[in-house]
């Protein structure tokens, strides 16, 4: 069975002010993947997660938690 | 934050008037591009349907430079470096060649090895179309990648479907499949796919 994943990334995203297009230019991806993720119609590769968690200084679980974890 | 400053930097490279000159030159490049291979298209097609080389060649350029400027105004929404794009319209601008030179020389009273020899030549270029797309999907990013491969299954699940389907008309008495017809089916099912996963990762 598929686990639905919610992500951060929006919030994280927001909180440093940075916009769509620049976070997909330092991960290496387009702007569509990164609202694909943020909008919860795509779930990242663990390298890419991994990517992400490095660039937010957060632990991947901190990022995407599964849907009915409900979030801190 | 190094970030911050990474981006920074970026921006700053944007700026430069190098890059400024880079970006402009990539632009005419895609619009020489797209003319040579429309002019390509035009010189076979302008041979195919016995009218003149040269105004084939020439509606083709014309149409293809448009088609160009089009894209060079406002690149396609899904991001990719616009060299792979020249990489691609070369590899076409060579089927479509080898494609002219396999019509132009079995219309030569070739024996028939000769002949074979000019059959296998669009294949040549085939090949190299296929690994310059090939390596375009490679340079994609994970998610463009999964669109392109769930565009590719629709496609090949769809012309699967059409040529069985069709066979069976065949059998009820419908002329024989025409391989062009095929190639055009394969195309839209392609595109059908691709609009609809775009569509489903929106």
């Amino acid at each position: 069975m598929e686990i639905p994943v919610r992500s951060r990334l929006k919030v994280l995203r927001a909180e440093r002010d940075w916009s769509q297009a620049q976070l997909a230019e330092v991960l290496g991806v387009s702007r569509q993947t990164i609202n694909a993720i943020e909008t919860g119609k795509y779930d990242p590769s663990l390298p890419l997660a991994f990517k992400m968690a490095k660039l937010f200084e957060r632990s991947i679980e901190d990022i995407f938690l599964p849907d009915e974890v409900e979030e801190n | 934050m190094w970030l911050s400053s990474m981006l920074y930097i970026r921006r700053k490279a944007k700026m430069n008037p190098k890059e400024q000159r880079s970006i402009g030159n990539d632009k005419i490049r895609t619009v020489i591009m797209t003319a040579i291979t429309g002019g390509a298209f035009g010189l076979l097609y302008g041979y195919g349907f016995e009218i003149s080389l040269w105004l084939g060649v020439l509606i083709g350029a014309l149409f293809g430079a448009a088609v160009g400027f089009r894209i060079s105004k406002r690149p396609p929404r899904m991001e990719y470096p616009m060299a792979i794009f020249h990489r691609i319209m070369m590899a076409a601008t060579f089927l479509l060649l080898t494609s002219f030179g396999y019509s132009y020389l079995l219309d030569q009273n070739l024996n028939q090895t000769q002949q074979y020899w000019a059959a296998a030549l669009p294949l040549l270029g085939w090949s190299i179309l296929v690994v310059s797309i090939g390596l375009a999907i490679a340079s994609l990013d994970e998610m463009q990648r999964r669109i392109q491969t769930e565009a590719i299954a629709i496609g090949f699940a769809g012309t699967a479907i059409f040529v069985g389907g069709y066979a069976l008309f065949q059998f009820a008495g419908l002329p024989e499949v025409n391989v062009g017809l095929v190639l055009l089916a394969m195309s839209g099912f392609w595109l059908a796919g691709k609009l609809w996963t775009l569509w489903r990762y929106r």
